[in-house]
C-alpha cells in the first residue's frame, strides 16, 4: 500500500529539493546585485542591503507562492497529458488494444498467480497467534514422520510447560438420518483441548469441557456452522437438540463460526476417548496437534521434548531410535512440493510479465520513432525535455492503468475457473480472493510495468536530437533506438527460453512417469469407494460377508471380468504402517499393510511369484495368512538373513473393526507376489503385506471391477449389482484406474502444463516482438533494398538478408537463454524424475523451438522485403 | 516611497515581464524586475521577489525558457528569454488588455 504513493511522491521530493535550491540562487543573486547597484548610487553598505530586502519584499512569502505556482502546474499539466494522452491512443485503437492487451494479461495473470501465492504461503494460517500452533510427531529416522501412541501422547500432554494445549485429531465418520434419507458425515475424533489449539469460540453454546474425554462422559458433539445452517437450517434452538450419529443420540453442545472450520471436511466434532486397549505404547496411530505456550519458542519446545525423549528411554525401548519432533503447524499443512509448484508458476508468470513490458515497451518505441517531428516540433516551441518525457510518461500511466484494470478483471475471471482446478491441491485454510492485498499488488505490477514501459522509451525519445529530426525528412528511428529494440527483443527471446527449457524439462519428467511400470495394469478397470456403516455392519463378520456377497454379485454383470474389494488401491498408499517381528530376530521390520479379497491379485495382474496368493479359504476362523510382496523378502534375507520366507511365521499387529482393538497375531506367510506400486509413481517401491480381508475387515473399503468394454458404460449394471446387495450404500469416487493414475501425477502435472503454458504463450510474444522489429526493418530499409535489387539482387539475397538480422537476434537470445536456464532450472530439480535439471535433450529442443518459432515470425517480413519493386520505391523516394 | 505609487495592476504582472523579454532580449531575474521599475519611472510598487513566482508559471506555461549564465556579481543565475509560444501568447496578452482598457475607458467616458 505504502509503495503505491512513494514513487511519485519521490519524483516530486527530488524535483522540489532542486527547485528550492535553484530559487535560493536567484534570490541571493538578486540580493546581492540590488545590493551592488545601491553602493554604486552612493549609499552605504548597510543602507544598501537594507534597500535591497526592502525592494524584494518578504521572501518567505514569495517562496510559498513560489511553490504554489509550481505544484499547480504540475497536477495541471499531468491532468492535461492524461488527457492528451488518451486522444492519441484514441487515435490509434490497434495500438491501444494490443498494448492494453499484452499489459492485462501479464498483469493479471500476475494478479491472479499472487493471490494462490498470498492464500497458501504469505497468509498466516486464519487463527490467533498461529506461530504458536504445532504438529507434534515422533521421527523414526531424523527425515521421517510418525503418528504416536496413547501413552506418549499422554505423556506428552503432562508437559503444561510446553503446550497450553494438545489434543489428537483423526477422521471419522458416521451415518445421520437426514430428512428421512441416509447420508454419511465426516467428522473428527479429538481432545477436550482441541479448539484451544485453534483458539477458536463458538457462535453459540460451548466447546468440550475438560474430562469430557474421560471413560463414562456424557455423548456430546459440536458441530460446524455449514452443518448448522444445511441440517437443522441454522436453528436458534439448536443447544436444545440432538444430533443422531450411527444411531447413537449426541448432545449438540456447541456450533463454530463460518469460516475456516467450514472449508475442510469435518462437519462434527466428538471427543476421542481411550480404551484400555489403546493405553500402550506400541500403536502409532495418533496425529498429533498442539499450540506451544506463550513465550515459548519452537525451538525451546524441540529441547524440552528432547530432554523428555531422553527420560523416556525405558518406555521406548522398542523404538530406540524415534526422536519426537515440533514443527511448525503452517508448514504441514503446505507440503514442500506444492510450495515448489507454487513459487515455479509465480517464476514463470513473472517471466511472462516481463516479456509482455518488453512488447509493450518495443511498441511504444516503435511508435516514438513515428512521434520525433511531433517531440520536436513541441521542444521547440519551448516545452522542457521533462515535460517531454512527462507527457510520455503520461500515455505509459494511461496505458498501464487501462491494461491494470483489464488485468484485475481477468485475473476475477481467472480465479474464478481455476478455484475449482486448484482447490484440491491447497490446504484447507487457503482462502482465493481478491482482497486487499492481492488488489495492492496488483497496484504495484502496475506501477512496475509503469516504469519499464514508460520510462526506457520516454528517455530514448527524448534524448534525440530534436533540432535534428525537425530538420530531417525523418525516415523512422535513429540508430539508437534500433539497437535498444534489439536488444528488448534479445532479452524476450532469452526468457521463453528459460520458460520452454523449464517446460520442457518438466514434459519429459512428466513423460517418464507416466510409463513408469506400476506394477498394476491400469486399463479396463473401474473403482468405486464405500464405507459401511457401523449401523448396518455392527459386527467384523457382517462386513465380511458384504465384500463377499458383493464381489459375487459384481461378476455376474454382463460384460465384467473379475471384481474384487480392497482398503486401499494401488498408488494411493497403505492405510498404515505396522511393524513385522521375526522369530529369533531382536529387531522388527517395518512394513505397508493392505487389506485385501482373494479376487484382488488377478483383478490387478498382479502375479504369485512363489506359494499361493490369497484364498477363498482365508476366511475369519481359518489360519492367519499372509503375502508379502518381493521387496519384503529382500529386506528379510538381507536384514535378517532370512531366505525362503513362504511358509515361515512371524508376528504382526492386525487392525480391529470399528471400536474392536487392534490385536497381535502369528501370521503365517503362504505368498509372495511381483511389487506393485503402493505409493505414488515416483516413490520406490515399499516393502509391502497382504493380509486377507476376511480375516481383518474394515469399513472403509473400495470395489475394483475389471471389465472386457470401456468400465464406464458398464456403470448403471455396476450401481445396480451394488444396490442388489446392499440398497442403502452410497458409492463415492467412481473412478476409472486410469484416472486414479493420473490423480496421483497431480503434483507433477500441474507445474508441467501451468509452466508450460507460460512458455507457449512466452514464445508467442517474443516471435511478436522478433516480427515488429522485421518488419520495421524490412519498412525503413525499402529504399536500400530497393537500390540492391535495381543493381542486380535476388529476391532470394534480400530474403536471406533479413533472415539473418533475425537469426542473429535469436542466437544471442539463446545463448542468453540457455546461461539463464543453467542458473535456473535448478530450482526444478525437486520436481523432476529422473530427468536432470541439465537435460541436454530437453534444453536442445528449447532451443529447436524457439529458432523455428524465430523464423516463422521473420517469414513474413522477409517476403515483404523480397516483395520491394526497385521502380516503385526510387520513384516514390526520389 | 512616494505616495503616488500603485500596486501592479492584478494580472499584468505577467504582460509586463513577456513585453519585457520581448524587447530586451534574455535577461536574469534582477534586471526584469529592475527593467520594470526603471520603465514605470517610480510609479509603480513592484515587490522584486514577486517576479519569480511569475517567471516559474510563465516557464511552465512553455512561454519563456531558460538558460544558465552568469550575473555580474559572478554568480550562476538563470537567464529567461522569450519562446515562440511566448511571443504569440504576448501579442494575445497585449490585444486583451487593449480591449480592456479600451472598453473601461468608453465605459468612463460615458458616465461622465
Amino acid at each position: 500500500m505504502k509503495i503505491r504513493f512513494s514513487l511519485a511522491r519521490l519524483a516530486a521530493l527530488f524535483r522540489k529539493r532542486r527547485m528550492d535550491r535553484e530559487l535560493q540562487g536567484e534570490i541571493l543573486a538578486h540580493l546581492e546585485m540590488a545590493e551592488r547597484d545601491a553602493i554604486a548610487a552612493g549609499l552605504s553598505r548597510e543602507e544598501a542591503r537594507r534597500l535591497a530586502r526592502r525592494g524584494f519584499g518578504g521572501i518567505e512569502q514569495m517562496k510559498e507562492d513560489h511553490r504554489e505556482q509550481r505544484s499547480v502546474r504540475w497536477m495541471e499539466n499531468l491532468s492535461r497529458d492524461v488527457r492528451y494522452g488518451m486522444a492519441s491512443l484514441a487515435r490509434d485503437p490497434a495500438f491501444a488494444a494490443i498494448t492494453v492487451g499484452l499489459l492485462a494479461l501479464g498483469i493479471g495473470a500476475n494478479t491472479a498467480m499472487f493471490s494462490i501465492v498470498d492464500a497458501v504461503l504469505l497468509k498466516p494460517l486464519p487463527f490467533p497467534e498461529p506461530e504458536r500452533m504445532v504438529r507434534v510427531v515422533e521421527t523414526p529416522t531424523p527425515t521421517q514422520r510418525n503418528n504416536t501412541t496413547t501413552l506418549t501422547f499422554l505423556d506428552w500432554k503432562r508437559q503444561t510447560d510446553i503446550f497450553d494445549a494438545l489434543s489428537v485429531e483423526s477422521v471419522t465418520r458416521a451415518a445421520v438420518e437426514s430428512d428421512g434419507n441416509p447420508a454419511r458425515l465426516t467428522g473428527k475424533l479429538v481432545s477436550a483441548d482441541y479448539f484451544d489449539v485453534f483458539d477458536v469460540k463458538p457462535v453459540s453454546g460451548r466447546t468440550f469441557a475438560l474430562g469430557e474425554d474421560q471413560p463414562g462422559a456424557a455423548m456430546v458433539v459440536v458441530i460446524s456452522h455449514a452443518l448448522w445452517q444445511s441440517m437443522f437450517a441454522g436453528d436458534p434452538g439448536i443447544l436444545n437438540r440432538e444430533l443422531k450419529l450411527d444411531g447413537v443420540s449426541h448432545k449438540i453442545i456447541g456450533v463454530l463460526p463460518s469460516g475456516s472450520f467450514d472449508r475442510d471436511e469435518a462437519v462434527f466434532w466428538k471427543p476421542r476417548i481411550f480404551t484400555p486397549e489403546q493405553m500402550n505404547r506400541g500403536q502409532h496411530v495418533w496425529e498429533v496437534v498442539g499450540r506451544l505456550r506463550a513465550g515459548v519458542s519452537l525451538g525451546q519446545a524441540q529441547a524440552k521434548m528432547y530432554i523428555l525423549r531422553a527420560r523416556l528411554d525405558k518406555e521406548l525401548a522398542n523404538f530406540k531410535d524415534w526422536g519426537f519432533a515440533v514443527e511448525p503447524f503452517g508448514k504441514v499443512l503446505v507440503g514442500d512440493t506444492l510450495r515448489r509448484s507454487i513459487y515455479l508458476a509465480f517464476g514463470a508468470v513473472v517471466i511472462v510479465m516481463l516479456i509482455a513490458c518488453a512488447n509493450v515497451a518495443n511498441l511504444v518505441l516503435a511508435k516514438g520513432a513515428t512521434r520525433q517531428k511531433e517531440m520536436a516540433l513541441r521542444a521547440s516551441l519551448g516545452a522542457s525535455r521533462g515535460r517531454l518525457i512527462g507527457q510520455l510518461l503520461a500515455e505509459s500511466l494511461v496505458l498501464c492503468v487501462l491494461g491494470g484494470v483489464a488485468g484485475v478483471a481477468l485475473a476475477y475471471v481467472l480465479l474464478r475457473a481455476a478455484a475449482p482446478l486448484v482447490a484440491e491441491s491447497l490446504p484447507f485454510t487457503a482462502d482465493l480472493s481478491l482482497d486487499v492485498r492481492v488488489l495492492g499488488f496488483g497496484a504495484l505490477a502496475v506501477m512496475t510495468v509503469l516504469v519499464l514501459t514508460g520510462l526506457l522509451p520516454s528517455l530514448q525519445t527524448s534524448f534525440g536530437k530534436l533540432s535534428n529530426a525537425l530538420n530531417q525528412t525523418s525516415r523512422g528511428s535513429s540508430g539508437s533506438r534500433a539497437a535498444m529494440r534489439r536488444t528488448i527483443v534479445i532479452g524476450e527471446v532469452a526468457a521463453s527460453v528459460v520458460l520452454i527449457a523449464g517446460a520442457a524439462l518438466l514434459f519429459k519428467s512428466l513423460e517418464k512417469l507416466q510409463h513408469v511400470d506400476a506394477g498394476v495394469r491400469i486399463d479396463h478397470l473401474i473403482t468405486m469407494s464405500a464405507d459401511l456403516p457401523a449401523s448396518a455392519y455392527p459386527t467384523p463378520e457382517s462386513a465380511a460377508r458384504f465384500y463377499h456377497a458383493v464381489v459375487q454379485r459384481l461378476r455376474l454383470v454382463p460384460g465384467v471380468e473379475q471384481a474384487s474389494v480392497t482398503q486401499r488401491l494401488p498408488l494411493q498408499g497403505a492405510a498404515w504402517g505396522e511393524y513385522l517381528t521375526l522369530p529369533g530376530a531382536n529387531e522388527p521390520l517395518l512394513v505397508q499393510v493392505k487389506m485385501i479379497d482373494p479376487g484382488y491379485f488377478d483383478t490387478f495382474g498382479i502375479p504369485v511369484k512363489s506359494g499361493r496368493g490369497i484364498e477363498e479359504r482365508d476366511r475369519a476362523g481359518a489360519p492367519p495368512v499372509m503375502v508379502i510382496n518381493q521387496e519384503v523378502a529382500r529386506d528379510l534375507l538381507g536384514k535378517f538373513n532370512f531366505a525362503n520366507p513362504v511358509g515361515r511365521m512371524v508376528g504382526i499387529d492386525v487392525a480391529g473393526y470399528g471400536p474392536i482393538p487392534e490385536s497381535h497375531r502369528d501370521v503365517q506367510i503362504v505368498g509372495m507376489i511381483r511389487s506393485e506400486r503402493t505409493g505414488g509413481l515416483n516413490a520406490p517401491v515399499r516393502s509391502a503385506v497382504y493380509v486377507p480381508f476376511a480375516q481383518a475387515p474394515q469399513q472403509d473399503i473400495n470395489l475394483v471391477v475389471r471389465t472386457q468394454i470401456d468400465p464406464l458404460s458398464l456403470l448403471s449394471g455396476i450401481r445396480e449389482a451394488v444396490r442388489q446387495v446392499d440398497p442403502h450404500l452410497p458409492l463415492g469416487n467412481v473412478k476409472t484406474m486410469e484416472q486414479v493414475k493420473q490423480q496421483s501425477m497431480l503434483w507433477a502435472k500441474q507445474p508441467t502444463w501451468v509452466v508450460g503454458a507460460f512458455a507457449g504463450v512466452a514464445a508467442l510474444m517474443a516471435a511478436l516482438g522478433l516480427y515488429g522489429v522485421l518488419a520495421n526493418a524490412v519498412t525503413q530499409q525499402r529504399r536500400e533494398i530497393g537500390i540492391r535489387m535495381a543493381l542486380g539482387a535476388r529476391p532470394g539475397d534480400v530474403v536471406s538478408h533479413t533472415l539473418r538480422s533475425a537469426f542473429a537476434m535469436l542466437l544471442v537470445g539463446l545463448a542468453a537463454g540457455l546461461a539463464g536456464s543453467f542458473a535456473i532450472t535448478r530450482a526444478l530439480k525437486s520436481l523432476l524424475f529422473e530427468v536432470s535439471a541439465l537435460d541436454p535433450v530437453a534444453l536442445a529442443l528449447a532451443c529447436v523451438l524457439m529458432t523455428l518459432v524465430g523464423i516463422l515470425a521473420s517469414l513474413i517480413p522477409a517476403s515483404r522485403a523480397a516483395g520491394v519493386d526497385p521502380m516503385t520505391v526510387l520513384r516514390e523516394e526520389g | 516611497m512616494s505616495e503616488h505609487k500603485t500596486d501592479v495592476p492584478y494580472g499584468t504582472l505577467d504582460l509586463l515581464i513577456l513585453k519585457t523579454l520581448d524587447t530586451m532580449g534574455p535577461m536574469h531575474g534582477y534586471r526584469i524586475a529592475r527593467r520594470i521599475e526603471q520603465v514605470a519611472e517610480n510609479l509603480l510598487r513592484l515587490n522584486q521577489g514577486s517576479i519569480y513566482p511569475a517567471l516559474i508559471r510563465l516557464e511552465e506555461q512553455g512561454w519563456i525558457r531558460t538558460q544558465w549564465g552568469i550575473s555580474e556579481t559572478k554568480r550562476k543565475v538563470k537567464f529567461y528569454s522569450l519562446t515562440r509560444a511566448g511571443a504569440k501568447q504576448l501579442s494575445v496578452e497585449v490585444r486583451n488588455w487593449e480591449r480592456a482598457t479600451a472598453l473601461v475607458a468608453r465605459f468612463l467616458e460615458a458616465e461622465s
